[in-house]
């Protein structure tokens, strides 16, 4: 039998007791010492014996009742008279004994959200659609207690194939290790920590049908990157991420498309495929939660986008975002300021000139949001929210001599009502209108339904 | 590759802690709720007694105890989070209101701050009376809103089963 500690904590406190008994005795023989001893080594079989057969009883049963003499009772172990009996010197360390999560959780647990939405243009209803916008299936696997693996994968648009417009995607596919207390590594395909919603995207979480357009048009959703990353969680409520991706690549810009005057990033983001990787990018973000109800944070991200690739001048895509919540009792109020920059793009734009999208210098949008719990019962809540945003995918253009650079977008603004109904707190029916101030024909109204668990 | 070996190197020169998300042991979390008190009597509750909510499971309840004084209790619970279980203690005065609130074990990747005593502090001296939801009484941490939520509901159980059994006298 592998000696543990609690075997060795026991028979020492056993000889302990035996060397001391000489002192408490007022004139102990040798033949009275002598049995004391031989009474006491049988004790100490006995106390052997008893600690195999917990053992022997099935390893599960066994660990748990080594766990409850301890003191340290689950739900499901037989209980001691008294907790407070065990020395702790006695006790075995975690270490050694199987956590309760490898005893009773499972490893693996499945993940799953999806949305599907419909949403009616109200000045053109012929032009009405409705969308299983995402569908989402993920696992988390347990390797040991410290060592994970998390992967999402996405069917955006219900069909994908040579004729339809879906698509596939691998969204998250990371091991994340536990190097302590307060911090862990992450490598793999992982979401950059950037505004609010990237890291957080189930429908659940966020109010309205669409995700907000600072963090879809501005910050690119869902962005994700391969890389390496470190995550501490300190005890006055910081938390700081920081680390090494793949970054963007200025070459996939396509100027003959208009997909990249709805979101630049989103236009020439990599997610891991194939992705061009001479230059890599670095990225950080601190949140701060030391008071419930409240986050206040900031990332910011910067890397090099050409690559080397013949022909294409160096360029350096940036961007930064400020974030703040606060939801004191049944309100919920939220706002994000997000700003990014692409370096160089008088020389990008150069061979560009003519065609419809130039690539921005510089592309911004905040937004305010406000949510109040009007009604809850049982398993319902039900929030309405008003979100006012401004943005701007192409702010500026670098100059590219009179007549040629392009015009500055507008600003655009749009205003969101509408209601969140949770059913329980996995599914959400969503209803909205949005009100787009600089091209009205967008106005809308939209229905959803989503489930995140 | 470069990408790749770099976390390795990181994780084989880390220090190696003994279980990186176990923060107390129960024995830990009352001595911390009760100082005072010189031994913890184990009370074994079945499911069904003082049981307000459907699918309550049986409860072990640690009455602190000094001399013959009772000084309160202290109930170890676990919920699932968002992907993973969360070990806490309900600590409660002897008039059944929350004493304190401690996280045991926390493993999920996000939402360490409710361990942070700015948190837990919200739940003293809540009642069978006092709402003890989040988004009423108790504020949400952002991106842990399942967390929150759950422990907040365990609590809430715990309450009112303590609270009941209180009132029957099974609690002595």
């Amino acid at each position: 039998m592998r000696r543990t500690p609690l075997s060795i904590a026991v028979s020492t406190a056993l000889l302990g007791a035996a060397l001391s008994m000489p002192a408490h005795a007022q004139t102990p023989t040798e033949l009275e010492l002598a049995r004391k001893l031989d009474r006491l080594a049988a004790e100490l079989a006995e106390v052997k014996a008893q600690l195999a057969t917990l053992r022997a009883q099935g390893g599960n049963a066994g660990t748990a009742a080594a766990a409850s003499e301890a003191g340290t009772a689950t739900r499901a172990a037989p209980a001691p008279a008294t907790a407070d009996a065990a020395p702790a010197a006695g006790r075995p360390t975690r270490a050694e004994l199987p956590t309760r999560a490898e005893l009773a959780e499972p490893a693996t647990v499945l993940t799953s959200y999806g949305e599907i939405n419909y949403t009616r243009p109200t000045k053109a209803p012929q032009d009405a659609q409705v969308d299983l916008r995402r569908f989402v299936l993920g696992f988390q696997h347990r390797m040991d207690s410290k060592t994970r693996l998390v992967a999402e994968l996405e069917v955006e648009h219900a069909v994908s194939s040579a004729d339809d417009p879906g698509e596939v995607a691998l969204e998250q596919a990371f091991v994340e290790r536990e190097l302590g207390a307060r911090l862990a590594a992450r490598a793999g395909l992982f979401l950059i920590p950037a505004g609010m919603l990237n890291e957080n995207h189930e429908p659940t979480a966020y109010y309205g049908v669409h995700r907000n357009f600072v963090e879809t048009a501005i910050i690119p959703s869902t962005w994700r990157e391969v890389g390496v990353q470190l995550i501490g969680n300190l005890d006055n409520g910081l938390t700081i991420q920081g680390g090494l991706s793949t970054g963007f690549d200025v070459g996939k810009w396509d100027a003959t498309s208009t997909e990249g005057a709805e979101s630049p990033l989103g236009a020439i983001h990599q997610e891991g495929a194939q992705a061009r990787a001479r230059n890599l990018a670095v990225f950080g973000a601190i949140n701060w939660r030391g008071v419930p109800g409240l986050l206040v944070g900031g990332s910011a991200f910067s890397g090099a986008a050409s690559h080397s690739q013949p022909l294409l001048p160096s360029a350096r895509v940036s961007l930064w975002d400020l974030h703040a919540r606060w939801s004191p009792g049944r309100w919920d109020l939220s706002s994000v300021y997000a700003r990014g920059s692409i370096s160089n793009t008088a020389a990008l734009n150069a061979t560009l000139v003519g065609n419809p999208t130039l690539i921005p210098e510089r592309f911004d949008g905040w937004y305010l949001q406000g949510a109040y719990r009007l009604w809850s019962q049982g398993d319902y809540v039900l929030s309405p929210f008003v979100r006012l945003e401004r943005f701007n995918t192409a702010r500026d253009y670098a100059d590219l001599g009179a007549g040629l650079t392009p015009q500055a977008a507008g600003t655009e603004r749009v205003t969101t009502v509408g209601v969140n109904f949770l059913v329980g707190q996995g599914v959400v029916l969503k209803a909205d209108v949005q009100r787009f101030g600089l091209v009205s024909a967008n106005n809308r109204v939209n229905l959803g339904l989503g489930w995140s668990f | 590759m470069r990408l790749t070996l770099f976390p390795a190197a990181l994780v084989a020169l880390a220090p190696a802690s003994a279980f990186a998300v176990h923060y107390l042991s129960a024995e830990q979390a009352q001595k911390l709720m009760f100082p005072d008190a010189e031994r913890f009597e184990l009370r074994d509750v079945a499911a069904d007694a003082g049981s307000t909510h459907a699918g309550d499971a049986p409860m072990q309840v640690r009455i602190a105890r000094r001399g013959d004084a009772t000084l309160g209790y202290v109930v170890v619970d676990e919920v699932v989070g968002k992907f993973e279980r969360i070990t806490y203690a309900v600590g409660l005065n002897r008039d059944g209101s929350v004493r304190q609130v401690e996280v045991m074990d926390y493993r999920e990747s996000h939402g360490h701050e409710i361990r942070l005593p700015a948190w837990r502090r919200q739940f003293e001296g809540k009642t069978v009376a006092s709402a003890i939801r989040v988004g009423e009484d108790i504020a949400n941490i952002s991106g842990a809103t399942l967390s929150c939520q759950h422990v907040t509901d365990g609590v809430r159980r715990i309450v009112a089963r303590i609270d009941a059994l209180r009132r029957s006298g099974s609690l002595g």
